[in-house]
């Protein structure tokens, strides 16, 4: 029961983080239905940035984000703006797909020539830390790696519901044709939606680098990963991403330690499908134009 | 038009044919003294293995200079034809087709890692080229049971850890750990190991408490060290690669457990690296292996790390050990061509099955394929460097056991 406990623990707080950056990534397929499959490479690049900072100016990677942020922030309404507004043919969603792949693979490549192939960490003072609560331990830096992702996601929240720019995201992924009559400039709710999600990326990478080792190559995984989160959550939905990214947090951390490690994605991947079988919008699906 | 076509068929044919007896007579072209003779390699100079491309052209081209400042192979000035294969597999073998057929190198060197080896010694062996090789030491390379292959380690990947269990049946029963955990990566080069060991302390009484293999996607071993932790084995044999190793080593830091022994089959063994991924002060004690290390007492080591530190600058401890096999790599085809004063591949394959050929990554003996029979070091973290610990003969430490407590020692 201890070890069940333990590895709850360790899944929340892992499910977390990927619930931040899978946010992103629903949030840009919400509003203008492009799935930027780039989504795990801009979270690898913004490692980098982070890493780089900490490396040559000690810059906390948590403090860090205050910095590499708005710079993930224009890159992503540069990205928008460059190669995917055009896009406004029927084939858009597929082409889409294509844009952000290839842009996957330009980072991968850049950061190859830059930083090379080796696997890099940020290593904080605190990054090995632990708290022992109740005999249970709790590591330091997914706590706050945890908290960060709660303070994120609750301004994300905020912005979309309480803002007039938020009710403007979500007239234009409710009815843009409606939403283009009462005067919201789509383009720009499309550009400013794509820069945020991508920006999510840059929290979601600062994190990323002091939990996990990571290379240019460390995309693939994570984007596999943060596609199913945001299936089994409901396209779109942020609130379903969270859902989704803690519930596999959870289940793989349990079967890791009471079954084996071999079987930990695929449960997630058996829960997965057995939701989608009963409910194939995923959890939030129905209200993914609601948000 | 079909008579153009047909004598342009017929050409072509005639070509395929010729290219690979050129290449063949090429790849025993004799001496011929005072020119230049030009080695043929392939590297990883792009893409996910380029770290260690680079590595290894940095010990070819330091043998290559080494070489030419003591007159050369016979006489004639060594040239290093290097290509990258981007770390395809495919372009690999277009690379060394390229090398043998079309640039008619003398001799050809091995690329890095055994993905890419298994492939290319296959066309070397076609074209009758011996292939000297640092850096393909898995069962692919061998399992094609090749007789022009010889790696340039002290042994096969997956003994590379008998070394640890050695150590551990050489202590006083009382000494010994009584259990023991057994966590593996699911990989070629990482699982095959940790089973060797647990099949030698399992037979000498040491219980497995715990053994598991994790898919190579497993980003968070948390959940599996507060498994095995849980258990509380005096003993960690980690089949490990890089990144899982640190990993491991955090998380085992995180749930503050730190067994008597931990042995890490790769990760602790790259000085430069591991201080930085699990924390200077956590490295005391644990145990990996390695092929090569700056202080080696191997033959010629100490000329080998001055010139490195002379071409390329840095400190010893910077030194990737590729750049020491690719530099043995040389080291082994200078000593065969002495010895059988000769440029003819065949003469020089016969050459090396027999005898011992001392180099820079120790004393180096082949079986009839290429594995090499010797035995790799035992090394630890001992006061935040890394040593030789076991065997005793090549030992610059004694080895430290039990392990202290994490950020001790």
């Amino acid at each position: 029961m201890h070890l069940v406990v333990q590895a709850c623990i360790l899944g929340i707080l892992t499910g977390g983080v990927y619930a931040l950056m899978a946010s992103g990534l629903t949030l840009v397929f919400g509003v203008m239905r492009v799935i930027n499959v780039a989504q795990g490479a801009l979270v690898i690049l913004s490692a980098y940035l982070s890493w780089a900072l900490f490396m040559h100016f000690q810059i906390d990677p948590f403090l860090s984000v205050l910095i590499v942020a708005p710079l993930m922030f224009a890159l992503g309404v540069s990205v928008q703006l460059v190669f995917i507004r055009s896009l406004r043919s029927e084939q858009a969603e597929e082409l889409s797909l294509l844009i952000t792949w290839a842009l996957a693979l330009g980072i991968e490549g850049i950061l190859g020539a830059v930083y090379e192939t080796t696997y890099r960490a940020t290593n904080t003072t605190y990054a090995n830390s632990s708290w022992t609560v109740f005999g249970y331990h709790v590591s330091v830096v997914r706590a706050y790696a945890f908290a960060l992702s709660v303070v994120i996601l609750v301004l994300l929240y905020l912005l979309l519901a309480r803002t007039r720019f938020g009710r403007s995201v979500r007239a234009t992924v409710q009815n843009p044709a409606s939403a283009l009559l009462l005067g919201v400039n789509a383009d720009r709710v499309r550009a400013v939606a794509f820069g945020i999600g991508v920006s999510t990326a840059a929290a979601a990478g600062a994190v990323y680098g002091v939990l996990y080792p990571f290379n240019p190559g460390s995309h693939y995984d994570l984007i596999s990963r943060l596609l199913s989160i945001v299936v089994l959550g409901g396209l779109g939905s942020v609130a379903g991403a969270v859902a989704a990214a803690l519930l596999m947090g959870v289940v793989e951390a349990i079967v890791a330690v009471e079954i084996s490690p071999v079987w930990s994605s695929f449960s997630y991947f058996v829960v997965l499908v057995v939701i989608l079988l009963l409910r194939p919008q995923g959890f939030f699906g129905a209200r993914q134009r609601t948000l | 038009m079909s008579r153009v076509r047909l004598a342009v068929l017929i050409t072509l044919s005639l070509a395929a044919i010729a290219v690979p007896l050129t290449a063949a007579s090429g790849a025993s072209s004799g001496q011929a003294k005072g020119k230049t003779i030009t080695i043929g390699i392939s590297l990883s100079l792009s893409g996910d293995f380029s770290d260690s491309g680079k590595a290894a052209m940095r010990g070819y081209q330091l043998w290559r200079d080494v070489v030419n400042a003591h007159g050369g192979l016979l006489g004639n000035q060594v040239k290093l034809k290097i290509l990258d294969d981007t770390s395809s597999p495919t372009q690999v073998v277009t690379n060394y087709q390229t090398l043998i057929t079309k640039d008619k190198v003398a001799f050809v060197f091995g690329p890095f890692s055994t993905l890419l080896t298994a492939p290319a010694a296959t066309v070397a062996n076609r074209y009758h080229y011996a292939f000297i090789e640092p850096a393909g030491g898995g069962p692919a390379v061998f399992g094609e049971k090749l007789h022009n292959v010889f790696f340039t380690q002290p042994a096969p990947i997956i003994d590379s850890a008998d070394v640890f269990a050695h150590y551990i049946l050489s202590l006083p029963k009382s000494k010994r750990p009584k259990t023991a955990a057994y966590p593996s990566l699911d990989d070629p080069f990482a699982s095959p190991i940790a089973d060797r060991v647990r099949t030698l302390l399992q037979k000498a009484g040491i219980k497995t408490v715990y053994k598991t293999i994790y898919p190579s996607e497993t980003t968070d071993l948390t959940p599996i060290v507060s498994k095995y932790a849980a258990k509380k084995p005096d003993l960690v044999v980690g089949g490990t690669q890089n990144d899982d190793a640190y990993a491991q080593v955090k998380a085992m830091v995180q749930l503050k457990f730190s067994p008597k022994f931990l042995f890490l089959s790769n990760g602790p063994n790259d000085p430069a690296e591991f201080p930085g991924k699990v924390g200077q002060k956590n490295v005391n004690g644990i145990f990996s292996t390695g092929d090569w290390f700056p202080d080696s007492k191997s033959p010629g080591n100490k000329a080998f790390v001055k010139a490195y530190l002379k071409k390329y600058g840095g400190g010893s401890g910077s030194i990737d050990p590729t750049s020491a096999e690719a530099f043995a790599t040389g080291q082994v085809l200078q000593l065969a061509v002495a010895k059988t004063h000769s440029l003819d591949n065949g003469k020089i394959i016969s050459a090396l099955h027999k005898g011992n050929w001392p180099t820079v990554e120790g004393v180096l003996h082949w079986n009839s394929i290429g594995e090499p029979q010797g035995s790799d070091l035992l090394v630890e973290w001992v006061h935040h460097k890394l040593y030789p610990v076991y065997p005793k003969s090549i030992a610059l430490h004694a080895p430290t056991a039990p392990k202290p407590p994490w950020g001790k020692g």
